[in-house]
């Protein structure tokens, strides 16, 4: 017993290295990605600097990428985890396809995010003589920073389910426990225990997420 | 920086989006210090030209100077730069939901890279000259319309601007709020010796405001001059509309500026009287002279700047020959005379 809590405590540990890392290099790569996306969209759209064939390709690939059933990413993103990590396998391989799974979805929430914020005080930024780069830092961001929160939480919660579903193929953490274990094992109390985890830590994720967003909007 | 004059000069602007001729032929001399007014209906283009003043777009065709220095063509970096010195306020507000009041009013001088210090001071001598002393920490969803507007006021005159644009500035505000912005706005226009140009779709607002005024229609401008002048002898029908609307005759002015309306039936002639023969009695005068009869279907007097006008409808009876003299006796007094159904 004490063997499968010492279990049940190291799978729990490497989803959360895995959630937080993805979650960290997923931000890096659809932050810029999101920011790109809305300030290249038309006038019409909020735009800041239309570039309308850029728009469209990073769209489309975006769009990929994102349709794209994340097992079969997982599979066609192996050599680049050996390339990265030195090997396809374990939690700190599995980093890797979470992280470029997660990135053109969170480019896609940034990208809502900013193009919410009202077009009128845009106008009114750029009426003042900001400079683009002042529009994104001190409005676009700050101006959409409560639905950027929630984004990112919505992240979060879905990096937990995609890194049990890694585990399926090698990644370790509370996915790979309830598989092996729950399943192949036939210990339906560790499915049990591990589903458990699971949905407490997406519970967790959540009351933070919107606690912050509703702390940022009631300073409103 | 205060005290610079600024004078704005449009020269043949063009502007079409698609077939849609926004802008179309517009030539303007906005003299220095004074409130200009820029007034039309919705869709008259009003939006497009503010833009294209505030460059915030560039003109198909035409040009615009701020004194003798053409602005319609800067580079991006001396647009930037030129825009930090033209103030602009919003139907509105377009304040930052993220940012306190002084956050908001801290946000222009905070781009042009003025030390944090400075802004301090700056921003509650802002805070002071709307009229809102005290309350710079307030989140602007706890501020009313008009508190909003005077935040927006304070922002937009941060970086001591020659030139502050309202677009639609008091069309968001009630009857009261407008009248306290406009106070406010014509206070600090003596106060910095500004350039204001006010773009609206309200002839109270050109009436208590402005100086001068354009009307536009479609694009053009279809009559300029001083406020006292166009009140008193309009020349266009866009123009005869606003005042018409002003005064009441369509009843959808407010209470203030109705006139008494003894009849139900409106008459044939608008008469319209300016200033010094407001005071006389003009149609006595006439009815004693020529035996002619005036019926008075509506009448009233109202304010424009100093200047007060006098607008009377009435039905002139008698044969043709005598409401002809009546009406050249009438004109020969400084009465305006117009027919209904004829320009």
């Amino acid at each position: 017993m004490s063997k499968l809590w010492m279990l049940v405590m190291t799978s729990t540990g490497q989803t959360l290295s895995m959630v937080f890392f993805s979650t960290l290099f997923s931000l890096l790569m659809g932050l810029p990605l999101g920011i790109l996306l809305s300030i290249t969209s038309g006038v019409e759209q909020g735009g800041i600097i239309p570039k309308p064939l850029l728009n469209n390709i990073l769209g489309r690939i975006v769009n990929v990428l994102r349709s794209f059933p994340f097992i079969i990413l997982m599979i066609l993103l192996f050599p680049l985890s050996r390339i990265l990590i030195g090997t396809s396998i374990g939690t700190a391989a599995t980093i890797v396809p979470l992280s470029i799974a997660a990135a053109p979805f969170v480019a896609r929430v940034i990208e809502t995010a900013l193009k919410e914020v009202d077009p009128g005080v845009v106008q009114a930024a750029r009426a003042m003589g900001s400079t683009n780069w002042q529009i994104i830092r001190k409005v676009l961001i700050p101006e959409a920073l409560p639905s950027l929160v929630s984004g990112v939480t919505l992240t979060i919660i879905n990096l937990i389910g995609y890194s049990a579903m890694a585990g399926a193929i090698g990644g370790g953490g509370l996915g790979d426990l309830a598989i092996r274990y729950g399943y192949q094992r036939f210990r339906g109390d560790v499915m049990v225990v591990a589903v458990i985890i699971i949905l407490v830590l997406v519970e967790i994720i959540q009351v933070i997420g919107n606690k912050i967003s509703s702390h940022l909007l009631a300073k409103r | 920086m205060e005290g610079i004059f600024m004078q704005i000069t449009l020269d043949n602007l063009q502007r079409s989006y698609g077939n849609l001729h926004a802008v179309h032929g517009v030539s303007l001399s906005i003299p220095s210090n004074t409130i200009y007014g820029i007034i039309g209906k919705s869709g008259a283009g009003k939006s497009t030209l503010v833009r294209l003043i505030s460059l915030l777009e560039s003109p198909d065709s035409g040009e615009v100077y701020f004194d003798d220095v053409r602005v319609d063509n800067l580079t991006k970096r001396a647009m930037i730069e030129r825009r930090r010195r033209v103030g602009m306020i919003f139907q509105n507000f377009n304040l930052f939901s993220s940012r306190n009041a002084e956050e908001n009013i801290a946000y222009p001088m905070e781009i042009n890279g003025i030390d944090k210090d400075a802004i301090k001071v700056r921003v509650d001598e802002l805070l002071k000259l709307v009229g809102l002393e005290g309350r710079g920490k307030a989140p602007i969803s706890t501020l009313s319309g008009g508190q909003m507007q005077r935040v927006a006021i304070a922002r937009a005159l941060a970086c001591n601007p020659d030139i502050l644009f309202c677009d639609e500035a008091t069309s968001a505000l009630d009857p009261q709020t407008t009248h306290s912005i406009l106070s406010l706005l014509k206070e600090i226009q003596k106060k910095m010796s500004l350039t204001v140009v006010m773009i609206t779709h309200q002839m109270e607002v050109v009436r208590d405001a402005c100086d001068q005024v354009a009307v536009l229609n479609d694009g053009k401008v279809v009559e300029q001059g001083f406020v006292t002048d166009i009140f008193a002898n309009p020349s266009s029908e866009v123009t005869k509309e606003f005042l018409a609307h002003l005064v009441g005759v369509d009843g959808s002015a407010s209470s203030d500026d109705k006139m008494v309306q003894w009849s139900k039936k409106t008459g044939t002639y608008t008469l319209r009287f300016r200033g010094d023969t407001t005071d006389q009695p003009i149609l006595s005068r006439i009815t004693r002279d020529l035996g002619v009869e005036f019926n008075i279907r509506a009448g009233g007097v109202q304010k424009v700047g100093d200047v007060e006008i006098g607008t009377m409808i009435v039905d002139i009876s008698g044969d043709e020959a005598i409401k002809k003299k009546a009406i050249d006796a009438l004109k020969k007094q400084g009465v305006l005379v117009e027919e209904e159904g004829k320009a």
